[in-house]
């Protein structure tokens, strides 16, 4: 996988989010820039001091969207990249951001990402490919594939993975940026709308609109830029890895997170940290089986024992793996580009200890997790 | 007349389009096997592919029912998608016809069957590849919808 060896420790010096939900009177810059500008507020820097940007995002909106929206702070002549990589483009453009630092060539580097996700089943191939015809490009179909044969394999129940779509809405509820804000009970989730059996519409993230952004500084950095170093958080590991062998000799995606726990384990080995050094963590649940694999592929718990973990409450904001603590993909939303960056704003929240009514108590190490079509998978692992 | 969904994947065998295999590759230096287009092998990377036509039958590793269908779709809904892992090893997403929800089990032994594909507006008719339940009796129908 990675090549390179981290260099300069470097850090995250302020996020920011747009809300997440939909706006149909914002275009995507506009939304890009109301999490941009906090974001450097948040860092207490100014824009013409920002070095490089990396823009995710996914669907089509014009070409350069991200010199298209940061045109307006100024053109100050950087390099500004945009960055399709599906649902992980967000992570991508942070794991971009955090290369560009800890290799030395930046000090101060923004990322961000915004996305206005089309209603209806989400699809990856294009419109006129084979796949419209097969019938096999369907997101959430490739999901209950997943689910159902996790649920045969090990006994999980449909509870079990109602329970996380419950466990999510309840943590949305006590988020104010959160898409979803109604909470549900099991017997909701199940009684919602089957889209692909068994998995029910509520068992679906929903399709956002929504921004997140993030500037990165490197530490030795810190003064000169005069970032407050106490509300800096480290990044103690930084991976991505694209789609491997899966011993399936498949023409499509695994359906599997397989690329976790190859990303964990380097993510574990860079960082010096381990499983059970993590104090909260986000994954990529983009249905409710998404989180119970990406839980076992992390090694936070054993294989096929996620869905137990859950039922047991272990995976709640007061449980000892809390898990999507602002309310995930399932209530929070996905708006793809933003949702990597999101997850990076949620656990720097929580390890500045400034989560509100989400604060896991005593957060110092958080993971987040990202996949996206491809099987592009990033792990970040932040510190206090 | 009527081409196949996707030449690199399913070759049309009989002048009437309804017989065809599925097509791959096995890699002369690992002897992995893949599903579809392949230029250099997908675990060691070799470019010693030989081609190869996959055997008709396979095994349900998973299903669904999808009830809410992808843009563009063309077929009926709601519809059975099939993960079927062929007996040299690669899986095969398709729709499996011919079988009641009831009758679904992961597991139970399926054959391949194609059926001509009107695409969506005017767009041209496809010959696509489908599972169906091995050892039944013949097709209901052959051309849907």
């Amino acid at each position: 996988m990675t090549q390179f060896r981290p260099g300069r420790q470097v850090m995250v010096a302020g996020v920011g989010l747009h809300p997440f939900g939909r706006f149909p009177e914002k275009d995507l810059p506009t939304l890009a820039l109301e999490a941009v500008v906090p974001a450097l507020g948040d860092a207490g820097v100014q824009w013409r001091d920002i070095q490089v940007a990396y823009f995710g995002h996914v669907y089509y909106n014009g070409m350069s969207m991200g010199e298209g929206a940061l045109g307006r702070l100024g053109l100050t002549g950087i390099p500004i990249i945009n960055v399709e990589n599906a649902c992980s483009s967000g992570s991508t453009a942070f794991w971009q951001a955090y290369w560009g630092i800890t290799t030395g060539i930046f000090d101060l580097a923004l990322a961000f990402g915004a996305e206005k996700v089309p209603r209806g089943p989400v699809t990856v191939t294009a419109e006129d490919s084979p796949e419209r015809y097969i019938g096999a490009d369907h997101m959430m179909a490739g999901y209950a594939l997943r689910m159902r044969r996790y649920m045969m394999e090990t006994g999980a129940s449909e509870t079990a993975l109602a329970q996380v779509a419950v466990k999510a809405r309840q943590n949305a509820s006590l988020n104010p940026y959160s898409h979803r804000k109604e909470t549900h009970s099991v017997e909701d989730v199940l009684q919602s709308r089957m889209i692909a059996d068994p998995l029910t519409l509520f068992q679906c993230c929903p399709t956002s609109e929504g921004a997140a952004a993030a500037v990165l500084v490197a530490e030795d950095a810190l003064s000169r830029y005069s970032i407050d170093k106490t509300r800096a958080i480290r990044i103690a590991a930084a991976v991505l890895t694209s789609g491997g062998y899966n011993g399936k000799g498949s023409d499509h995606s695994a359906f599997s997170p397989y690329r976790t726990e190859p990303a964990a384990l380097e993510a574990y080995e860079v960082s010096g940290l381990k499983p059970e050094d993590v104090d909260l963590v986000q994954v990529h649940d983009a249905a409710t089986i998404g989180e119970l694999q990406q839980l076992e592929a992390l090694h936070l718990v054993p294989f096929g024992e996620a869905w137990r973990a859950t039922e047991d409450g272990r995976t709640a904001i007061t449980g000892d793996i809390p898990t999507n603590t602002d309310g995930g993909l399932l209530a929070m939303g996905h708006p793809f580009g933003a949702t990597g960056i999101r997850m990076i704003h949620e656990t720097v929240l929580q390890l500045r200890q400034e989560a509100g009514p989400r604060q896991v108590k005593n957060a110092r190490v958080g993971l987040a997790e990202c996949s996206g079509a491809g099987d592009v998978t990033t792990v970040h692992i932040l510190t206090r | 007349m009527p081409e196949s969904v996707d030449t690199r994947r399913l070759k049309l065998t009989n002048e009437e389009r309804t017989e065809g295999v599925l097509l791959g590759f096995r890699c002369l230096e690992c002897d992995t096997v893949i599903f579809g287009p392949g230029t250099f092998c997908q675990r060691c990377t070799s470019a010693k592919l030989e081609p190869i036509e996959f055997s008709q039958t396979g095994i349900l590793y998973s299903y669904t029912v999808v009830r809410i269908p992808s843009a563009g779709w063309p077929g009926p809904v709601p519809y059975i998608l099939a993960q079927v892992e062929l007996s040299e090893g690669p899986q095969v997403l398709a729709e499996l016809v011919d079988c009641l929800e009831d009758a679904l089990e992961i597991g139970m032994p399926v054959e391949l069957t194609l059926q001509l594909v009107q695409g969506e507006d005017s767009s041209a008719a496809k010959v696509v590849y489908k599972w169906r339940p091995a050892n039944q009796p013949s097709p209901t129908a052959e051309v849907d919808p």
